[in-house]
Parts: C-alpha cells; structure tokens; sequence
C-alpha cells in the first residue's frame, strides 16, 4: 500500500502550475496511482478554478484604474475574429504506451513522461540511470534502475531529493517502500536505501548526493552521477 | 510561494461551487461550440472568461503581450478542444483553468529555458485521460485483450471504436471529427461491434 504522499503545500503548488516539470511529473505520476492524492487534486483544482473566475475574487489584483483601462484597451473583438476564423479542431489520439528497458527487464513509462527525452544510460555497479532531458539547469531528473540486492550507500542531500517509486521497492532506516510512494527528502535526511527485489524510480534532485560514511567518502565526486 | 492565497477556501467543504457563476450556461456555450461551432456561443464565453484570465496572466507574466498571448491561445484552445469537455467529470471552470494552466505552465517554460515542449497537457490532461475512465475496469488482463481486438480492426473501424468508447464521443461528435456522414459513422460502429462480439463472445456488451 502506498505510504508516502506529496504534502498538502506541494499539491497545491502543483494545482497552481507554479513547480518545474520535473516535480509536476513526480506528483501526476504518484497520483496517477494514488486514489487519495487524485481525490484533493481534483477537489482543489475545482475550487481554484471557481476562485480564479470570480469577479470577487480578481478585484483583490486591480490596484488602479489604470490597469482596468489596459485591460479594456485590448481588441477583444478582433481577437474573437480571429479565433473563431479557424475551423480546426484538436483529436486527443489515444495515448501510445512507451517502454524502457533496464536489464533486460521492460518497463511501462508513465503517461506522463511520454514526450519527454531520455538521454543515454549509464551504468555503476547494479545501478543504471538515464537522464530526462528537461532542461531545468540545477534541477536533474532521471529514472534510475536497482538491480536486486543493489542499493546507494549512505548519503544525505545538499538540496532535496524526490524519489517516486515506479516499479518494484526498497527500503532505508525508515522502513519499506513501494510501488507509487512519493519520497521527498532534504538534508536533514541521511539514509541508505537497498532494493532486495529490484526496482525502478523516477527522481528528482536539485543537488548532488553527499556519501557521509568511510570509505563512500571518496563516491561524493560521483555523488552528482546518481541523482 | 503564494501560500495564504487559498488557505482559507481550502479547508473549506469540497464543493463550494458558488452561485455567482451561472454553471450550467458556461457548460451549455461550451457544448454549443462542440457540437455545432457555435461562434455566438464562444462568443459568450469569450466575454466571461477573457477579461478574468487577462487579469490572471498578468500576476504570472510582467510582459503584457506575453499576457495577451495567454488569453490568445487559452481561448483558442477552448474553440478548438471544446468538445473534449465532459460536463459530467467537472465543472466548466475547472476545465478552462486546466486549459489556461497549462497555456501559462508551457509560456513559461519556454521563457525560462527555451523549451518548447509543451509538457502540460501530459501533466494535467485536458482530455480525461483513459486510465480514469477505466477505474471501473479492474480485470487489466480483459482490458489488453480487449484492446488488442479492437486493434485488429480494419482502421476506419478502430477510429469509430476508440473515439466512441474510449474517448467518450457521441456519434455526432465523432462524424464532425472524422469528417464523415453521421450514418457512416454508425455503420462503423455496428460493423466493428459485430465483429467484437464474435471475438469476445456475446457476453462482452
């Protein structure tokens, strides 16, 4: 059962359209499994939409007449025009299922991640990972593969560290996880997550990993490699 | 983060809708545009939603024609996908947010990164996406074989079949979007039925 859910002030960030796409992707992805989370989703969605388009609402933005008068100064007229000219209209196609292979094993891509680009994978010990290409500059996200018995040694993050599980499970210090848990972690997490059976996640770090134990110490220049 | 904004409306009971919007009008406009590209009808909703979305733009971008192209290609998307609302899965204002939403979440990509990906309507589908209307539908294993019987149908067929049930289209909606006489979609979709039916027993109806 999934145990781990994004906080209430994500979700509603995420409602807003005001986190990157790479954190938007963890939260759809998670409550694209998650009933609980697809619930408060939609319920906020609704009633932010029903504030947006309230007049009571929007008067709090007008600050002077003079901001009503820009507004006003808008063709609307021909914009409608303009608009309406088109006879064209958008089909939704039914949505093509993309797979991704790691170890030989396949692996359904979330819907969500569908057109995003995946660089190549690169492989230390049992862990693979590929980058998604999204262009977030301090921001990295990748789906990230552990063969059975692999794991991370311990580490803590210098910034955070969002881990939403995609298939499988593993486990750290603070218990077991599985398929669909929304793991977010900061710094002031230190842990050392094993995969017993295997599993593939989809993360997101802002920061490289730091390793805080002996001779991991010296993993911390490829710290940034995993996340 | 704007974290006050909405404090106080979101502990509030789930279904606030208010009476100040007149709901079931917006969902009639929509429907009109729809089913019959009612002009007069986006017309209408043009007016209600354009100034207010404007507004809303404006918070998000400094740059006003960047917030005028907000309005532009929300209101546009709103001609050109009005018939992939489903009044009964939300109300009209949820959807125009979406669509508002995601116009603003993909400007903004591409303003800050040069990105144009457009990500959003993977993030928050405006359609309904096929897994929600599946909930009810647990046996995944019926749902493949399914899905691998419609796909062996000759095209045509498979466009009436999966736009009718899986998108939830109405014939009428499906002939204007296939371009296609109306009593041609409903040979179609007899024809593939009949076929279905004899591939999945009589039972699967």
């Amino acid at each position: 059962m999934i145990n781990h859910h994004p906080k209430f002030e994500l979700i509603k960030s995420f409602v807003n359209g005001d986190l990157p796409a790479s954190l938007s992707a963890g939260i759809a992805i998670h409550a694209d499994m998650c009933a609980v989370c697809q619930q408060t989703i939609s319920q906020l969605t609704e009633q932010v939409a029903e504030h947006s388009f309230e007049e009571v609402y929007l008067d709090r933005f007008i600050v002077d007449n003079e901001s009503l008068e820009t507004v006003a100064a808008i063709d609307f007229n021909h914009m409608i025009n303009d608009i309406v000219e088109s006879s064209d209209i958008d089909i939704a196609l039914p949505a093509v299922e993309k797979t991704v292979s790691f170890n030989d094993k396949q692996y359904t891509i979330p819907a969500v991640l569908s057109s995003m680009k995946l660089g190549k994978s690169s492989h230390i010990g049992k862990l693979t990972r590929s980058r998604i290409l999204l262009n977030e500059n301090e921001i990295h996200s990748s789906l990230l593969h552990i063969q059975p018995g692999g794991g991370i040694p311990e580490h803590t993050h210098k910034g955070f560290e969002l881990t939403v599980l995609l298939d499988g499970s593993f486990h750290d210090e603070s218990g077991e996880y599985v398929k669909g848990d929304f793991i977010m972690l900061d710094g002031s997490h230190q842990h050392n997550p094993v995969s017993t059976n295997g599993c593939l996640c989809f993360t997101v770090a802002n920061d490289a990993l730091h390793f805080t134990q002996g001779i991991n110490k010296l993993l911390n220049p490829i710290g940034s490699f995993i996340y | 983060m704007q974290t006050n904004l909405l404090s106080k409306e979101t502990s509030a009971k789930s279904t606030n809708m208010s009476d100040k919007i007149n709901h079931p009008q917006l969902c009639q406009w929509l429907d009109a545009i729809a089913q019959s590209r009612d002009k007069q009808a986006f017309t209408h909703l043009f007016n209600f939603f354009a100034p207010k979305i404007l507004r809303i733009a404006r918070g998000k971008f400094p740059n006003e024609a960047q917030a005028n192209e907000v309005v532009q290609d929300t209101m546009s998307n709103v001609w050109r996908k009005a018939h992939l609302f489903n009044k009964d899965k939300g109300a009209a204002t949820t959807w125009v947010y979406t669509v508002m939403r995601n116009v603003t979440f993909d400007m903004l990509r591409k303003i800050q990164g040069n990105k144009e990906d457009n990500l959003s309507d993977d993030i928050w589908p405006v359609a309904e996406s096929m897994s929600c209307e599946s909930k009810g539908f647990d046996d995944h294993l019926a749902d493949k074989k399914l899905l691998s019987v419609i796909e062996a149908l000759p095209q045509a067929q498979q466009d009436v079949i999966k736009g009718f049930y899986l998108r939830e289209m109405s014939q009428e909606q499906l002939a204007i979007h296939l371009n296609l006489p109306l009593g041609t979609v409903k040979s179609r979709l007899r024809l593939a039925l009949g076929k279905l039916k004899v591939q999945l027993g009589e039972k699967h109806d």
